[in-house]
């Protein structure tokens, strides 16, 4: 999931951070100063001081399910669709942002003194009853209030949690809870290995040196567990996604921003692709993806073999924008023609980065489920 | 309905007479602007508080809070980590000294990922800088503009502080513009920031909640003994008590005013219907029915009160203004920091102003319009009928008047009930007070007219019986302005001297030693007290640990002491013997200060349950002490029960005795021996009684300001009650002046009759005076705070208010003096 908000924090200033909740749709659509969308948050550059993500590297695991801070910007991505056992649909997604501040260790002795933030989000989306809901977290990296540790694996933003076991990450248990909404999932790792993405998990993400990131995902995790939407629990299954990425990168000055698609088609093939967008919203050439088969073997997708192209839209109440929430995703060589359509128009994330992050159907040559993030519409 | 002939018969009286209009509007509106100047003042001061600690509470509900006044960090992560609590926002603060100008700021460490539902307009604040910078670096200072003015700072600068016993270098990194005065003080930091600066890595000092009433079990089962669950609400009532004692003072002080108010609108209006006694006399002889008269005074009497209290909102706001910058003023050095700038025109006292002009009106015009209305038709027509009514009712008035007073002592005194109670027995003394004093004119004029007085005098002594219906109220409005300037100094008089005396026996070491941060909680070197023991000079020592915690929502101070002899003669015992009450302390009772006692309704012999660290325990009251240094409590714990209960041998402060140095020699010698003193405050208890006295002084300043101002209503009210008199006696002026008397003397005959009324007023101010004095020392100071005091008369006040009443009498009959002798006598002899 490319360039996803490489750096979207980085440019963060103060402002939106607070922790406020959204403000209400029916407000005044042009404002909206606390709120900046993703890509203006990648105008700034990280410290010089960290590590960037140059070359290919030698991934080591279980430590690269753990942090990476000498990297500016790391996280940890869950998503995917799920539904009771009488076939009622959720989408959730689960996102832990970690966010060196600074390079280095803290000056002075206070322990509540950290270079490293986390961001959460959090969001179901109730299928059924059209309604997304969606919370947004923070903390300082300090005193135990948020962190990662990899034996265990244990990344944790207060009482939201990612835990895997002292064997390995799986199962990994999810538990993130908010005023409306909560959630307690356990995912197994299922079937399908671990896919490295890009140059053997060394994504270019624009021209310049460096731009680019360490990248691997988990495509197909069979997921069971429960979820609250207001008072109510619904004892839920289906399967997740988990993408992560650690880099200190920003996006290059001519791009605005990007259209990133991660399906399971029911054939049990996932398909992952993402659209680089320059300013004029053109698709670039450092658009890519993967076709992972049923058994893991895997296809990359670039521009000269996919087809992408919006056929839907719809405007937000809240912030204004129009985002592209219908699209044909074609793979001619291997018969794949996808018509994808958002099952809830207004997934939009307007939080203190707003984004469209939500679930999505696939129909056409293939049927299947999945998610869908833009960013950068204005 | 009122008939359109009578009501129009109103309106062009009203019109022809524009003096007596302008002088019952006068009354009417000095009535409500006093009333609504005090308290737009007091809701101004109240309110600027409310917003500034809105502005550091925010929204939260609960507030987290340790008894040693801090929350172990590990708490707060275990509840931070812990899925479905509710919102909660770490703080760290504290006080810290801006070194260059000695300015004492508060210290506001926040952690701007969890502030969202509390301090909105705070995160705000924190949101513009540069998060990185805010977060990872530990000397980034946000202030607000009027704070960096006040520091000679700005953007990028450097701000040195002292604050947890050590100097801190800071750099501003925002000057945020000044929207709210609440921030003027304010030193915003991030939380880490403000842990290093204040010397707390372990802890933080509470933990703001946003809880729903049914999450509070929840929260409460995740509390160690140690921690408790504060209701914000409550806490901040808490805080507001603060200045109790100071709004009791302007609180009494606009009703003063009010009822004062009330008197002059009384005069204005009964004037206004005496004077028509004719035109209602021949209405009535050609058939107009009582009840349709009554209802044409009404009217008019609405519309007067109309107009009057829409002048008098005006005149308040102006006067208010002043007042306020006043009110702030003491406000502001003795309790929190407010700022006149956020006053805003509350609607409360503006309604409240306009309700009891309104209602003041009519009230005050319902007993001579029922004369008007009532009585026949014949004897309508002569004024001497009504005065020699008024004369009949006198005495009956004045048998009523005793009464209502008597049982205004018995409610004050006796009645159980809180400071409402206190204050109803005082209004109550007050009515009667005032009902009694026009019967007092015939009296002093009997008296008069047995002393060998002549000319002039001996005219007006004649003259005051015969204008007992309108100087009576006009005396009576004097005389309880005169009465409560008396009753105020009095008050003020004995709680100096209660205060002095107090002072005076508890500060009796030479030399106090405690930290420069001591109101914080900072504590002593633990090996201080060992070392101060060993120097020669020092004869005694007696060692305190003083802790501030909630108990049942209101502050309790806790001193676990060491005391020695000579520290324990400073302590008056309320109800048992000195030997009794410390026998009892060394065998570990407490004891506790009369404030305490009234509000626990504990005394010697009984028990008091305390919380600590180690959980609830339970004491032995050995004693109650005399104490005015809170009027939330104080305790006294012997100080091994302390150690024992709170696990801590540390103390706070030193008092020192020496019987060979004076306290300032004694101060160098502790300086010279023992090198931790240094960093230490070391005062002479002369200074400490110094310091205290004039905080006292400060407090009252105000008391002084609203005791003129009640009093220059009053000079207005005699002035107009003069004004109408003469208005009625240009015919008898007339007459005098055709029969030779001269202008000067006919001016000095009114200044005559004037001061004797301000001589009936003053005397009988200094009975009332001293009788509300007794009340409100005794009865109100008691009931409001828990403490009692003796009464301190003086002849001073006494002797000062004859004077003011007779000055004041004499000033407000100058302007009618003088226009009456320059009026040209002749049209008024032809008149009628």
């Amino acid at each position: 999931m490319v360039l996803r908000g490489i750096l979207l924090l980085l440019g963060l200033s103060l402002a939106g951070c607070d922790g406020s909740p959204p403000p209400d749709a029916t407000q005044d659509t042009g404002r909206d100063t606390g709120r900046v969308s993703v890509s203006e948050r990648m105008a700034a550059q990280p410290d010089p001081g960290f590590k960037r993500a140059d070359r290919p590297r030698e991934f080591d695991f279980p430590a690269d399910h753990g942090a990476h801070p000498e990297y500016a910007t790391e996280w940890w991505y869950f998503t995917g669709n799920l539904a009771t056992q009488d076939g009622r649909p959720f989408g959730y997604q689960l996102t832990l942002f970690r966010v060196g501040l600074a390079a280095g260790m803290p000056a002075g002795d206070a322990p509540l003194r950290s270079t490293q933030m986390y961001m959460g989000h959090l969001a179901i989306t109730d299928i059924r009853e059209q309604r997304h809901h969606s919370q947004e977290r923070f903390s300082r990296a300090a005193a135990g209030l948020a962190g990662a540790r990899t034996v265990p694996l244990r990344v944790w933003l207060g009482s939201w949690a990612i835990s895997g076991q002292a064997t390995g990450p799986f199962p990994l248990r999810l538990r993130a809870d908010a005023e409306d909404i909560e959630i307690d999932l356990t995912l197994q790792p299922g079937d399908k290995p671990r896919v490295l993405q890009g140059d053997a998990g060394w994504s270019q993400k624009s021209a310049a040196p460096g731009n680019a990131s360490y990248y691997y995902s988990h495509t197909r995790l069979p997921t069971s567990g429960r979820l609250r939407v207001g008072d109510a629990w619904y004892q839920v299954s289906g399967n997740s996604w988990l993408d992560r990425e650690w880099s200190s990168s920003a996006l290059g000055p001519d791009q605005a921003g990007w259209d990133w698609f991660a399906l399971h088609l029911q054939d049990g093939r996932d398909l992952m692709f993402y659209r680089m967008r320059g300013k004029q919203g053109e698709a670039q050439s450092f658009s890519q993806g993967v076709l992972v088969d049923q058994h893991g073997e895997t296809l990359k997708l670039d521009l000269d073999n996919t087809r992408l192209s919006p056929n839907q839209h719809w405007q937000s109440d809240a912030s204004g924008v129009r985002y592209p929430v219908g699209w044909r995703l074609q793979v001619p060589g291997k018969g794949i023609d996808l018509q994808i359509d958002a099952r809830v128009a207004d997934q939009e994330m307007n939080h203190s980065v707003r984004y469209w992050e939500g679930a999505v159907a696939v129909s056409g040559s293939h049927r299947g489920v999945g998610y869908l993030e833009m960013s950068g519409y204005q | 309905m009122v008939s359109p002939l009578l009501l129009r018969a109103g309106i062009t009286y009203q019109l022809r007479h524009p003096w007596q209009a302008f002088l019952a509007l006068l009354g009417i509106s000095m009535g409500v602007a006093v009333v609504i100047a005090v308290d737009l003042a007091n809701s101004a001061a109240k309110a600027s508080f409310e917003l500034s600690a809105e502005q550091v509470r925010g929204a939260a509900t609960h507030r987290v809070t340790g008894l040693d006044g801090r929350v172990p960090l590990n708490w707060y992560r275990d509840y931070f980590t812990t899925p479905n609590l509710p919102p909660a926002a770490p703080v760290v603060s504290g006080r810290a000294l801006h070194v260059a100008s000695d300015m004492s700021l508060q210290l506001l460490g926040l952690d701007i990922f969890q502030e969202g539902p509390f301090r909105g307009e705070l995160g705000e604040t924190l949101a513009a800088g540069d998060l990185r910078d805010w977060l990872a670096m530990p000397d980034q200072l946000i202030l607000s503009a009027s704070a960096a003015q006040a520091l000679g700072t700005g953007p990028g600068e450097t701000v040195r502080l002292r604050a947890g016993g050590r100097l801190h270098a800071l750099r501003v990194a925002h000057v945020h513009p000044d929207d709210s005065s609440a921030s003027r003080d304010l030193l915003l930091v991030d939380i880490a920031t403000a842990q290093s600066l204040l010397g707390m890595p372990g802890h933080i000092s509470y933990v703001d909640i946003l809880a729903r009433p049914e999450q509070l079990p929840r929260l409460r089962e995740r509390l160690p003994p140690s921690l408790r669950l504060v209701d914000i609400a409550q806490q901040t009532e808490g805080t507001l008590n603060l200045s109790a004692a100071f709004e009791l003072n302007l609180t009494a002080m606009s009703l003063l005013a009010m009822l004062v108010g009330l008197f002059l609108i009384y005069n204005a209006m009964s004037f206004s219907i005496v004077q028509r006694r004719n035109l209602f006399g021949r209405l009535r002889a050609v058939g107009t029915r009582a009840a349709e008269i009554y209802r044409v005074v009404l009217a008019e009497a609405l519309v007067l009160g109309a107009v009057g209290s829409l002048l008098g909102v005006l005149l308040g706001i102006l006067l208010g203004q002043g007042l306020a910058q006043l009110v702030a003023g003491t406000v502001n050095e003795l309790y929190y920091r407010v700022a006149v700038e956020a006053q805003q025109l509350s609607p409360l006292p503006l309604l409240k102003g306009v309700a009891l002009g309104m209602l003041g009106t009519l009230l005050a015009t319902l007993i001579p319009a029922r004369q008007a209305a009532t009585t026949p038709p014949v004897s309508t027509l002569s004024r001497a009928s009504l005065e020699h009514q008024t004369m009949r009712w006198l005495p009956r008035l004045a048998l009523l008047g005793g009464a209502i007073a008597t049982a205004g002592l018995l409610i004050a005194f006796v009645l159980p009930g809180g400071l409402p109670v206190g204050l109803v027995g005082l209004f109550a003394l007050i009515l009667g007070m005032l009902l009694i004093t026009p019967a007092c004119i015939p009296l002093f004029q009997r008296l008069l007219e047995r002393t060998p007085l002549k000319g002039t005098w001996r005219l007006a002594v004649r003259d005051l019986n015969r204008h007992v219906s309108r100087l009576g109220t006009a005396a009576a409005a004097l005389m309880l302005a005169l009465a409560a300037a008396v009753s105020v100094a009095v008050m003020v008089e004995s709680m100096r001297t209660a205060v002095s005396d107090w002072l005076n026996a508890l500060l009796n070491a030479d030399l106090y030693i405690a930290t420069q941060d001591f109101a914080q909680g900072a504590t002593l070197p633990d090996s201080l007290p060992t070392q101060v023991a060993q120097l020669q000079a020092v004869t005694a020592i007696s060692l305190y640990r003083s802790r501030k915690f909630d108990l049942d929502g209101r502050p309790l101070t806790l001193i676990g002491a060491d005391l020695a002899q000579p520290s324990r003669q400073g302590f008056r015992f309320v109800d048992v013997a000195p030997a009794q009450a410390w026998a009892a302390y060394d065998r570990g009772a407490v004891l506790i200060s009369e404030p305490l006692a009234n509000r626990l309704g504990s005394a010697a012999g009984g028990r008091i349950v305390l919380p600590s660290p180690s959980g609830e325990r339970s004491y032995a009251v050995g004693g109650v002490f005399r104490d005015f240094a809170s009027e939330h409590g104080r305790l006294f714990m012997p100080w091994r029960s302390y150690q024992e209960a709170w696990r801590d041998r540390s103390s706070t402060t030193l008092a020192l005795f020496s019987e060979t140095l004076a306290p300032g020699q004694l101060k160098q010698q502790v300086l010279r021996s023992v090198p931790a003193a240094a960093n230490l405050l070391l005062t002479e208890a002369g200074v400490v009684y110094q310091e205290s006295m004039a905080v006292f002084e400060r407090t009252f300043r105000i008391t002084n300001v609203l005791r003129w101002l009640s009093l220059g209503v009053a000079i207005v009210g005699i002035l107009s009650a003069l004004m109408a008199i003469q208005l009625q006696r240009r015919k008898e002026f007339a007459v005098l002046r055709a029969l030779g008397m001269t202008r000067g003397q006919l001016a000095a005959l009114i200044v005559a009759e004037s001061v004797l009324l301000g001589a009936v007023a003053a005397l009988m101010s200094v009975p009332t005076g001293i009788l509300m004095a007794w009340v409100l020392t005794e009865a109100v100071q008691f009931r409001a705070f828990g403490w009692t005091m003796p009464l301190t008369l003086e002849l001073t006040p006494q002797l000062l208010n004859l004077g003011l009443g007779l000055l004041a009498a004499a000033l407000a009959a100058l302007y009618p003096a003088w226009s009456a002798s320059r009026s040209d006598p002749a049209p008024h002899l032809r008149e009628d």
